[in-house]
Formats: C-alpha cells, sequence, structure tokens
C-alpha cells in the first residue's frame, strides 16, 4: 500500500463542553476560549493508518476542512506519525452541510492523487451526522464501510474489517481503494513521541482554496448546501420541578407512590 | 522578554499529560503500598522519549533541552511525583556521564539509559552527611589497573533499580581528593544495601549503595582522578536541582486543581465553599505560589539552554518550590476539611509527597546558603 | 406542493421487520394523513415479500419490495443502487430511515447517489403549509433545537433515532405490494460479507425501555450502582449511566446516555446521582416524566425535573427499594 488519506476534523475539547455556549443572535457556537482537539475518533482512524505505514512504508496524508487556525490540531496530528498535511480553508467552504463537505473533500482527495485506503472517524463529536465518510466514498466511487472495531491486513492488501453492529459484528472482506470509518475499539491512538514531536516540525501543512479545488462556487457553503438551517429555538422546558420534602423515609413514600400513580408498579 | 511557550513545548506537555493520566494513574494505588517502582513503564516512557529526555541523539536521545525537561517531569508529577523523582535522577545520571565521560564511556552507558533499559542513578550523600559532601569518607584506591572501592551511600535513588551508579569516593586529600567512578552493580563486591521506607513519594525506590572492597576498571574513572567535587557540584546543581523543581512544581499544580475543585463542589450554606471569601483566597494564595514557581523553574532551565551560568537561580527554583509545594498542600489539605485527611483523596499524598521534595538533592538551608553568597558577594570587601 | 410521497425504508435482518421501520410507518401515516399524501415502504430482501402485509397493517399505502438473493445479506453498494433506481423511478418526496448501524451508513450514500439533503438524528418531523419537511434535530447545549429544512433537492432525506417515534396500532388496511426489480445489472462486487454474528440481547434494549433508571458519580460504588439496577429490575426497566460510571466500571459503554451515547426516552426515567451535565441532558429530556435525586440543590439536572429530590442515593434508594416491595401485586 502506497497511501492512505485520513480526515482529521478538530472539535472543541469534550473537557470544557459544559463552558460551551450557543450565541442567541448568530445561532452558532461561541468559540472563543474554547480549545480545539482531534476528533477523538479521527485518533483512531489515524492509528490504523499509521499502522500500514508501519507495515508497508506508506504515506499517511492528513486532509482536513477547516478554518486556519487548525493548524495546531493538525500539527498534533503530524505528530503522531502523520507525513503532510493538507488543510482545505476558503470563505466559501463555511457553512457546508454534509453533502457539500463531501463534495470538497472528495475533490481535494483526488487532487492529492492516487490513494489505497481513507480512514475516518466514524463520526464528529461536534456534528455527530457521520454522514460525511459514505458521502465522500460515494462521490469517489470507492466502497466504504462504516463502524469498523477491527481492521485485519491480509496478503495482496486484502483486509478483513469487523464492523460493530447493534448487538454483534459483520466480518468483511474487501480491498483497497477503500474508505473506512473507525469506531473507538477498533485500536489504540499511540502515545505522541518526542522524536515525533520534532520531526512533525518539519512536516508540511499546506493550505488550499477553492482556487486549489475549483469547484463550482453555487455547490457550496451555505448557498450550495441542499439542506438549510431554518430556525433555533430554545427548547421549552415545560418541567413541573416539584420537590420532594421531608426525611429519607417520607421522600421514599412519596416517591414510591408516585411510581404507583404512573402505573410502573 | 519572552514569556511564551512555543507549539513545541505545548505538545510536549499534553503527550505527557495524556500518557501520565492513561499509564501512571493505575499504577499509584500499588506504589503507595509496596514503595515499589513500577519498572515496565520504563520502556513506554522510552518510546515516548522521557527516559532519554536529555541525551544527544547520538547515543539515542532525543536531545531536547531543560526546559522541555521541566515541562515533562513536571507533567508526570502531576499526576504522581515519584515517578518524575526517579526520572530526574536518571537525567542526571546521563547529565553527569555526557558532561565528563570519555567516548567509550558515553557510547558504553548512555544508550541503555536512552533506551530505559536500565535506571540510572547518582550517589553522592553518606551517613555521614549529604550537605557535608567534603566529610564523605567512601574511598577509592588505584591498584594495579583497578579502583578497589570502600563505602557506603545512603538515601540514593534507584539505588536497587540500576545496574550502574555513579559514585563519588575519596582519592585523595581536601577539595581536590574527590573522585567519580561508574560502577557496575554486578561488579565484585558491589552491592544495593538497605532499602528506605519513605513517608512520600513512595513509588521512587531510595536505598543504599554498598562497596565492600569493590573492584572497577580503572577505566570506569569518571572525569579526571580529583575533579569528582566538580562532577558532584555540577550535576547537581544544574539537573538535579533543576529536577527537583520540577518535581516539586507539578505536585504544586495538583494541589492547585484538587483546591479548586473541592472547593467548586463541595457545598456548604447552601453554596460551593468556593464562594466563601477566605476558601477563595487560600485557592488564590494556592495558585499565586504556583504561578511564582513555574516562572522560577522555567527560567532556571531556560538558562541553562541558554548556557548561562544558573546555579543561584536553580537554587533558588529548587527551595523555593519544595517548600511552596509542601505549604500549598497543606493549605489544599485544611480546604478539603476531614475529607483532606482521608487516604482515598489524593490531596493528604501530596502534602506527604511535598515534604521528602524539600531535603531530597539538596536541603532547603544548602540552598540558601547558595544563595547568600551569590546575594552578599557584590557587595564583600575585598582583602 | 401536496400530496407528498412519503417513503420509509424498512430495515430487515433475517426476514425480521426492525421496529424502527414500523415507528416511521406510524409518522408517515401521521404526516401523510394531514397533507393528505402517501406512504409507501421500502422492503429489501431475500424472500421478505410476506412481510408486505405487516408494512400495510402498520401504516404503509404501498410496499415496494425488491425480493431477491443478492438483496440478502445487506450490503451497501447493491442496497444504494436499488434504493437509487426506485428514487428515480418514482420520485418521492420524502425518504425516512432509522437511524441504525445500517441505516447511518446506507442514508448518505443514497443521499449522496441522489445529490440530495439529509438530516440526522431528527426527534421530531413536521410538514409545513407548502408540505414541505421540517426536521427537528437538537441543538447546542441540548437546551435547544434547530429547524432543516431541504427547500429544492428531492428526496427530502431524514434518519430518526429506533425510540423517538411511535408505532401505530396495526389495524386491517388496504394496500399495494409492487415488486420493484432494478432494471439494471446490480453490481455486485466489491465488499464481500463473510459472517454476520449476533448476539442475544442480554438486558432490554435502552433505547425502547419505558423505565430508564440511570446513574451518575453520586452512586458512589459498585454496591450502591447494585441497588440501582435492583430498582430497574424492580420497574421492568433499562439501567443507563453517564459517563463516570462507565469509566469507573460500574456500567458498559453501551449503557451511556447522552451525545455521544444512546438518547432514551421512557415514559419514567429517575437519575440517581447525576449532575446533569448537557451532554447527558440531551439524551434524556424527552422522556415523559423525570424524576432527578442529587444532593446537590443546584445540580442541572432539576432543570429538567419533574420531581426533584435533595437527598443522597445512597439513603433514599434502599428505602425505595422497601416501599415498592410492599406494592408490588402478587401475579
Amino acid at each position: 500500500m502506497e497511501r492512505v488519506i485520513v480526515c482529521v476534523k478538530p472539535v472543541p475539547d469534550p473537557k470544557v463542553w459544559d463552558r460551551l455556549r450557543m450565541d442567541p443572535v448568530t445561532k452558532t457556537l461561541i468559540r472563543e476560549g474554547i480549545p480545539s482537539v482531534v476528533n477523538p475518533l479521527d485518533k483512531h482512524a489515524l492509528e490504523a493508518a499509521l499502522e500500514i505505514k508501519d507495515t508497508y512504508g506508506a504515506e499517511v496524508v492528513l486532509l482536513s476542512m477547516a478554518p486556519p487556525d487548525a493548524r495546531p490540531v493538525l500539527r498534533e496530528a503530524l505528530s503522531m506519525g502523520a507525513d503532510r498535511a493538507v488543510l482545505l480553508s476558503d470563505k466559501a467552504f463555511a457553512g457546508s452541510d454534509t453533502l457539500a463537505t463531501a463534495l470538497i473533500l472528495a475533490e481535494a482527495i483526488r487532487r492529492i492523487g492516487p490513494f489505497d485506503l481513507i480512514c475516518c472517524g466514524n463520526y464528529t463529536l461536534d456534528g455527530s451526522t457521520a454522514q460525511v465518510p459514505s458521502q465522500v466514498a460515494e462521490f469517489l466511487g470507492i466502497p466504504n464501510i462504516m463502524h469498523v472495531a477491527y481492521m485485519g491486513l491480509e496478503q495482496d492488501k486484502r483486509l478483513v474489517i469487523t464492523q460493530k453492529i447493534e448487538q454483534g459484528y459483520v466480518k468483511i472482506a474487501a480491498a483497497p481503494p477503500l474508505l473506512l470509518s473507525f469506531t473507538k475499539e477498533a485500536n489504540k491512538p499511540r502515545f505522541i513521541s518526542f522524536l515525533e514531536i520534532l520531526a512533525a516540525e518539519k512536516r508540511e501543512i499546506s493550505t488550499w482554496t477553492n482556487a486549489d479545488l475549483n469547484l463550482d462556487e453555487s455547490l457550496l457553503g451555505l448557498g450550495g448546501s441542499p439542506t438549510k438551517m431554518a430556525d433555533m429555538l430554545l427548547r421549552e422546558k415545560g418541567r413541573q420541578g416539584l420537590r420532594l420534602e421531608g426525611s429519607p423515609e417520607e421522600i421514599a413514600h412519596q416517591l414510591a407512590n408516585k411510581i404507583g400513580q404512573l402505573g410502573f408498579i | 522578554m519572552d514569556f511564551k511557550l512555543g507549539e513545541r513545548e505545548e505538545l510536549l506537555r499534553k503527550s505527557t499529560r495524556e500518557f501520565a493520566e492513561s499509564e501512571i494513574t493505575p499504577r499509584i494505588e500499588a506504589m503507595e503500598e509496596t514503595g515499589e517502582f513500577p519498572l515496565d513503564l520504563l520502556k513506554p516512557m522510552a518510546k515516548l522519549g522521557i527516559t532519554g529526555l536529555i541525551a544527544p541523539p547520538e547515543y539515542e536521545g532525543v536531545g531536547l533541552g531543560y526546559l522541555a525537561r521541566t515541562i515533562v517531569l513536571e507533567e508526570l508529577s502531576r499526576v504522581c511525583a515519584a515517578v518524575p523523582m526517579g526520572m530526574q535522577v536518571h537525567h542526571m545520571a546521563i547529565a553527569c556521564l555526557n558532561d565528563f565521560g570519555t567516548e567509550e564511556q558515553k557510547k558504553k552507558y548512555i544508550p541503555p539509559l536512552s533506551r530505559g533499559e536500565t535506571m540510572g542513578c547518582v550517589a553522592v550523600t553518606e551517613p555521614s552527611g549529604g550537605s557535608d559532601v567534603l566529610g564523605m569518607q567512601a574511598t577509592a584506591e588505584l591498584k594495579g589497573d583497578k579502583y578497589i572501592l570502600n563505602g557506603r551511600k545512603c538515601w540514593i535513588t534507584n539505588s536497587h533499580t540500576s545496574d550502574y551508579w555513579i559514585v563519588i569516593a575519596r582519592t585523595g586529600e581536601g577539595p581536590k581528593g574527590l573522585s567519580a567512578f561508574i560502577v557496575d552493580k554486578d561488579a565484585p563486591g558491589a552491592k544495593p544495601g538497605r532499602k528506605e521506607h519513605k513517608f512520600g513519594l513512595r513509588g521512587a525506590n531510595t536505598g543504599e549503595v554498598v562497596m565492600d572492597n569493590c573492584e572497577i576498571p580503572k577505566g570506569n574513572l569518571l572525569g579526571q582522578e580529583g575533579g569528582g567535587l566538580g562532577v558532584a557540584l555540577k550535576t547537581v546543581s544544574e539537573s538535579g536541582r533543576t529536577g527537583m523543581a520540577a518535581v516539586a512544581l507539578g505536585i504544586l499544580q495538583a494541589c492547585y486543581e484538587e483546591a479548586a475543585k473541592y472547593a467548586s463542589e463541595r457545598v456548604l450554606y447552601g453554596k460551593p465553599i468556593a464562594a466563601l471569601q477566605a476558601i477563595s483566597f487560600y485557592v488564590a494564595e494556592i495558585y499565586t505560589q504556583l504561578d511564582i514557581c513555574r516562572l522560577l523553574c522555567y527560567r532556571a532551565s531556560w538558562m541553562k539552554d541558554q548556557n548561562m551560568r544558573f546555579d543561584t537561580e536553580s537554587a533558588i527554583a529548587k527551595s523555593y518550590t519544595c517548600e511552596a509545594a509542601a505549604q500549598c498542600a497543606k493549605k489544599a489539605i485544611e480546604i478539603h476539611g476531614a475529607n483532606g485527611i482521608a487516604l482515598e483523596y489524593k490531596v493528604q499524598r501530596l502534602l506527604r509527597d511535598a515534604m521528602v521534595t524539600i531535603s531530597a538533592g539538596g536541603t532547603g538551608e544548602i540552598g540558601k546558603v547558595v544563595v547568600g553568597r551569590a546575594a552578599l558577594t557584590p557587595f564583600m570587601k575585598k582583602g | 406542493m401536496g400530496e407528498p410521497q412519503i417513503w420509509v425504508f424498512i430495515e430487515q435482518r433475517r426476514n425480521v421487520v426492525h421496529d424502527v421501520g414500523l415507528e416511521l410507518l406510524g409518522k408517515a401515516r401521521e404526516l401523510a394523513d394531514a397533507a393528505g399524501g402517501r406512504v409507501a415502504a421500502l422492503l429489501l430482501g431475500d424472500g421478505v415479500l410476506p412481510l408486505a402485509d405487516t408494512l400495510i397493517s402498520f401504516g404503509a399505502d404501498i410496499v415496494l419490495v425488491a425480493d431477491h438473493p443478492a438483496m440478502e445479506p445487506y450490503r451497501l453498494l447493491p442496497y444504494t443502487q436499488v434504493l437509487a433506481e426506485a428514487c428515480r423511478a418514482h420520485q418521492p418526496d420524502i425518504m425516512l430511515f432509522g437511524a441504525t448501524s445500517l441505516g447511518v451508513e446506507l442514508a448518505p450514500r443514497l443521499a449522496a447517489r441522489l445529490k440530495t439533503g439529509l438530516s440526522a438524528h431528527c426527534i421530531d418531523l413536521q410538514l409545513d403549509a407548502d408540505s414541505l419537511l421540517l426536521q427537528m434535530v437538537p441543538g447546542w447545549g441540548g437546551g435547544v433545537v434547530a429547524t432543516i429544512k431541504t427547500p429544492e433537492h428531492r428526496p427530502q432525506m431524514a434518519t430518526v433515532m429506533p425510540g423517538v417515534m411511535k408505532k401505530l396500532q396495526p389495524a386491517p388496511r388496504s394496500g399495494q405490494v409492487i415488486p420493484f426489480t432494478p432494471s439494471e445489472d446490480l453490481d455486485l462486487s466489491g465488499p464481500q460479507v463473510l459472517e454476520v454474528h449476533r448476539e442475544e440481547p442480554q438486558e432490554l434494549p435502552l433505547e425502547t425501555a419505558e423505565v430508564v433508571v440511570a446513574g451518575g458519580f453520586g452512586v458512589g460504588s459498585p454496591e450502591g450502582w447494585k441497588l440501582l439496577e435492583g430498582l430497574a429490575r424492580l420497574l421492568g426497566g433499562a439501567v443507563g449511566a453517564t459517563r463516570p460510571p462507565v469509566d469507573e466500571g460500574w456500567a458498559s459503554e453501551e449503557q451511556m446516555i447522552g451525545q455521544s451515547g444512546k438518547t432514551v426516552r421512557p415514559r419514567l426515567y429517575i437519575g440517581v446521582g447525576i449532575s446533569g451535565m448537557s451532554h447527558h441532558v440531551v439524551g434524556m429530556d424527552e422522556a415523559e416524566f423525570v424524576v432527578a435525586i442529587n444532593t446537590d440543590p443546584k445540580a442541572a439536572i432539576f432543570e429538567v425535573a419533574d420531581l426533584a429530590i435533595v437527598g443522597d442515593c445512597r439513603e433514599i434508594i434502599p428505602l425505595l427499594l422497601n416501599e415498592l416491595r410492599g406494592r408490588v401485586k402478587p401475579s
């Protein structure tokens, strides 16, 4: 195998999620002061790619569609061992839904060149749609497999994939070119070694805009997305918020009554 | 003056923190109970680059500087100070070999340390004293093509986990009568002695190194005969003090986090206790000490990386940070109320660990002797 | 733009229809009835024709069936090909998928092939005055609902988590069963299924449980957790968890409720020792009746609780268990 492309997305650090706030006016997330990290599942995708690099000497290229401030996150991913990174940054991309995003990523992948495998995280922590991997694969005309819980490398570039499904798994035989989305069961991402941090300082992060992709702008961004955000409403809580008072015995008694009332006992 | 840390330092910190939280946290309970160093962590630490951090690349090291080392030790210590205690002495051995060894000695003894195959050890202190270096009684006599060493070193970190020790012993009289030697653990007449049972830094192996007519090859003299005092002083004042300071700094960081977390969660009088001004002042004091010590530690390490003379600054960093860590741990315990003295809570270990750092690698008083000399020298009248 | 054609993909494995397809038929029926439209069920498999009548009884006007050996087992590319062709032939307005592991793979691929819009994990679906599909999804922080529309592209596609919509009571209804054969040759190259392995579910699946007893860090210990499990058993419910109990090893990852876990909509949710961080709350705040027990009067969980109990669950749960046991009717 010669080249593996890994899609990486910077997301707000889950450790500080309880600090995330919506701007009530613009209806977008307030990102100031919120550190970004590599989407955790993308690290599992990257680990799989690095295992292929360790076994076959393949080149591992990171691809990310994000604002320019994503560079430190890409540098961190490069420090895991990837060879170079391509950052797609353009105002025209902003506000893209999954279809437009997939279009952009697929075109960038075409311009990176021939590849054996594309590795993605199964979903991102912030969007969580899990739609982009299948859509990128469709635009590239290659098969994709989601929920990869294990990637087994066989002879002659063949792969045996264990796909996690509800209450079980499916074993699938596949061959490159292929797109795989990884779950966290797939592997344990390697720690970033200090030697890699030093080596990664010299690795290239190229920034591409739509000028490099030459995509029809009417298919990009907010305007090009088939799905449109129409409204954002604060959910009506509508909860009674009744406080139960008294000793623990009294509380238990009242609660048991209520449970009986609801018909559960 | 640029106080900003670069992307490299941030990544070193992040990587070490993730490693420490994931791999060291599960070992803490066993370390506290047995006092044994988790030797199986050496290989993963080598893989990360911790064991060979300051070793030059030609001896399989990473070749990073002292600021990087301080950050890495600090992050390890934030989780459990015993592990970086062992590692900082390990680095001292590497620094010592690198500064004073012949090419042959460096090629032989540094790579196994870089690779984490064994731990490094520097043995200076004796029952006669650590502060009183010139009072040491271990002897080394040249007989033919061997040195015969006799003596006993105590309170030595990594005494039992090292395959070879760097030992200072007397070859002559006076300050120019000390020499440094590399002693292989399986040299005839050499063996580790008793293990110490400390109330803090429990996972750090501390014990005796015993030489009873111990025979080592002549070629294991490290540096010049009679140059041993210089070897000891440089190693202790440079890598030793900055290493200890970094260990104490990590403990201080943990004190701050535990105190702030507890104060924000514990509810009394219907509010978190952080809403009480007295408690918020305690946390502010801890935070201030943390900031001061971080600046001291980073500044001293930075000076070493610039090849500046920094023994005063390292003495200030070491003595101040270890003392501050103990004081802040005490405050953090008090903020926890009764929970502060419960073994289930982390904060009691922070005080025990901090107390042990105060006298390790140079007492606070010796630190003040060094600083006092530097402070007074410009004002001393000549003659 | 009236009379919307609403399609529902019916997931089946080994000729057992996944509940989510029936739930979506229920919703599609409701939307179609209000707007004068029609509901079609899309059924792919081998030997699945007999299932068509059930689908009609659950609300389908039409069942389009691709019954063919090549449709078993499910494979992403052949399924995408068949569905794409059906969509191009019949031009549905709306197409709904369950957000199962299969749906989450298939729906986006199909949406990309048809170059149309898809919204994920909708918590509600409505039609506006022009019969445009309003797709409601959770917004940031959990307290927010976003409405998504696909004004121009067709079909308007959406996925919905199991347990969010409600099945109708099956009733005798009339409907049409139309076998569908793809006009092109099926492309059967591509990844091959070697083995499908399914385990019997150990416990009641969380997503469809009527009662969920969920625990957080405040439960305190594995012993405390066992009491919680006892409570769930007594009420015939399932046990859920926030992240800390999973990290502690008291609960499994599969039991985690929240933004990166499961979404539950039980009739009764009892949250024990849970602080109520928004990434948990998104996973449960659609529960019909919420009881919360926490020592912290300011805990965020109380903002979404119908019954708020400020107290120590380690005292209250054992007392509650006694009270409830005293009321269990002998069966």
